[in-house]
């Protein structure tokens, strides 16, 4: 789907509406951007095999592992991984290679698998 | 106040330069730069400016600094010439597409080889797609005077643009002529201050320039810069007209000298309009009805104008010093286009002269209007494009 520079819904703006140069005068206009459609491989989280280490929040590149407000077994406050923002998530793997759970061959929190969308 | 001065082309426009004080100066000072930079940095070095001079490594560097320094916010100008402009080409590109109003001033040289730095205008006319505008001097006091209007029309919002001043390598650049200097204050009250257009410096209004632009929007981003440029025709109309009432000297796209009832025109850019108006007075008085048309605006051309200009002419003859490898001269080619659609066409012909600094005379002159009374006693155009003053002949 195409995209509209200044975030806004909508068709793509026309010449007339652009700014001088294509000066970006929205600072963080970024999350507008759907780097999903350059997906072809998906990362499937597993949360049973999940640890919620955040490594995978930590390195992702599009911010796409989501986080949510959750508790340790001691009942302690902590962040734990929500799910994967299929907007942004782009497919580079990242989090399925790095995870070091699925580096211990057992349980795979995160499988890489092609995506059929 | 103003002053009469005797002062070369380079020396003028270092004057106009000092008088508009630029936040940013950014410039290679070796060869092929020319005596502008040395004549300028005086000035920072006298404190006569309050500009921050950044002496770079080479002119694609020089170019970067211009466009990082006037996207910060700041008045920005450089000069160079010749290979040195060659080397911002890259850049150029980048100003003109981020809408950066940097002023360039160009001293039209050849590009080599084999090697030459002499005048010829092959380094401005390789330029002329980059999307900056360019205006033409004849002499010293036409170059002084476009650079003190060339901030006006590049910061004008509706055009955002960069603008190159060109006046010709050393015929003009390096000679000394008598001229009128206007007075600091007045200049500057002309120009006005810098207002700057989402500049980075400012934090509070973060923006980001010069980003990623894919097929999806590089197009449009164009058509509006090409909607800039030609918005630029009004706003040079408009700068011009209050620089004449303020100054007293009145500049247009091009200056028409003796055109009325001229059947024979020569169209021709720079210094050399000089030696033809000297051989249009000559011939003028044996009855000869022949004119000049000279070029101040080249980009955005103005096609219906020159075609205005130009209607009631029998035949045109287009003096090029600059040659396309292959093809028609570069003014020729927008003349000639800009006639097509008259109903009644004058002849029209093509003439490269003068690459590399070689000399156009008088004589040389007389030889160009005795062809152009030649191919109107005929009545056609025997041949379309030609060198003109090369041993071996045609």
């Amino acid at each position: 789907m195409k995209q509209r520079m200044d975030g806004k819904a909508g068709a793509p703006a026309a010449w007339q509406e652009l700014t001088p140069g294509g000066i970006i005068t929205e600072a963080g206009n970024s999350v507008a951007y759907e780097t999903g459609t350059w997906r072809s491989w998906k990362p499937i989280w597993n949360k049973e095999a999940c640890t919620h280490c955040l490594t995978c929040w930590v390195l992702c590149p599009e911010e796409a592992i989501g986080l949510v407000d959750g508790a340790t077994a001691a009942g302690k406050g902590r962040k734990q991984i929500a799910g994967i923002d299929y907007y942004f998530c782009k497919g580079c793997g990242l989090c399925v290679r790095e995870c070091p759970v699925n580096k211990k061959g057992k349980a795979a929190p995160l499988t890489f698998v092609r995506d059929e969308k | 106040m103003s002053a009469t001065k005797a002062i070369t082309g380079a020396g003028a426009m270092a004057e106009a330069m000092r008088q508009i004080n630029p936040d940013v100066v950014a410039a290679f000072p070796i060869t092929p730069s020319t005596q502008v930079v040395e004549d300028f940095s005086q000035f920072v070095a006298d404190g006569k400016v309050d500009t921050e001079f950044v002496t770079v490594e080479s002119e694609h560097s020089a170019m970067s600094a211009c466009i990082g320094a006037a996207a910060a916010g700041g008045r920005v100008m450089t000069a160079t010439s010749s290979a040195g402009f060659a080397y911002m080409w890259e850049l150029l590109y980048v100003a003109a597409s981020m809408r950066q109003p940097v002023i360039l001033t160009l001293i039209n040289r050849a590009l080599s080889g084999p090697i030459n730095i002499h005048c010829d205008q092959s380094d401005s006319m390789g330029a002329r797609d980059s999307g900056w505008i360019q205006l033409y001097s004849e002499n010293n006091q036409e170059a002084y005077d476009n650079l003190v209007m060339a901030p006006r029309i590049a910061e004008d919002l509706k055009v955002r643009l960069p603008v190159m001043v060109c006046q010709d390598g050393f015929i003009i650049s390096h000679c000394v002529q008598t001229m009128k200097l206007e007075d600091d204050a007045a200049v500057r009250d002309f120009i006005g201050p810098y207002i700057p257009f989402h500049p980075l410096l400012d934090t509070d209004h973060p923006v980001s320039m010069g980003a990623l632009d894919l097929q999806d929007y590089f197009i449009e981003h164009k058509r509006g810069q090409y909607e800039a440029m030609m918005n630029a025709k009004d706003v040079v109309k408009k700068v011009s007209d209050e620089f004449a009432r303020k100054f007293g000297r009145t500049y247009r796209f091009f200056e028409e000298y003796r055109c009325d009832d001229a059947e024979r025109i020569v169209v021709a850019l720079n210094s050399v309009a000089g030696e033809i108006k000297e051989v249009i007075d000559e011939l003028r008085s044996q009855g000869e009805r022949v004119g000049l048309l000279k070029l101040r605006l080249f980009r955005p051309f103005p096609y219906e104008e020159v075609r205005e200009a130009l209607s009631r002419a029998k035949v045109v003859t287009v003096l090029d010093r600059a040659c396309s490898f292959g093809a028609w001269g570069p003014l020729f080619a927008e003349v000639r286009a800009a006639l097509y659609d008259l109903p009644e066409k004058p002849l029209c012909y093509d003439r490269v002269f003068g690459l590399g600094g070689r000399d156009m005379l008088v004589e040389d002159v007389l030889s160009v209007f005795a062809e152009s009374a030649s191919v109107l006693k005929k009545g056609r155009v025997d041949k379309v494009f030609d060198f003109l003053c090369v041993r071996g002949g045609v």
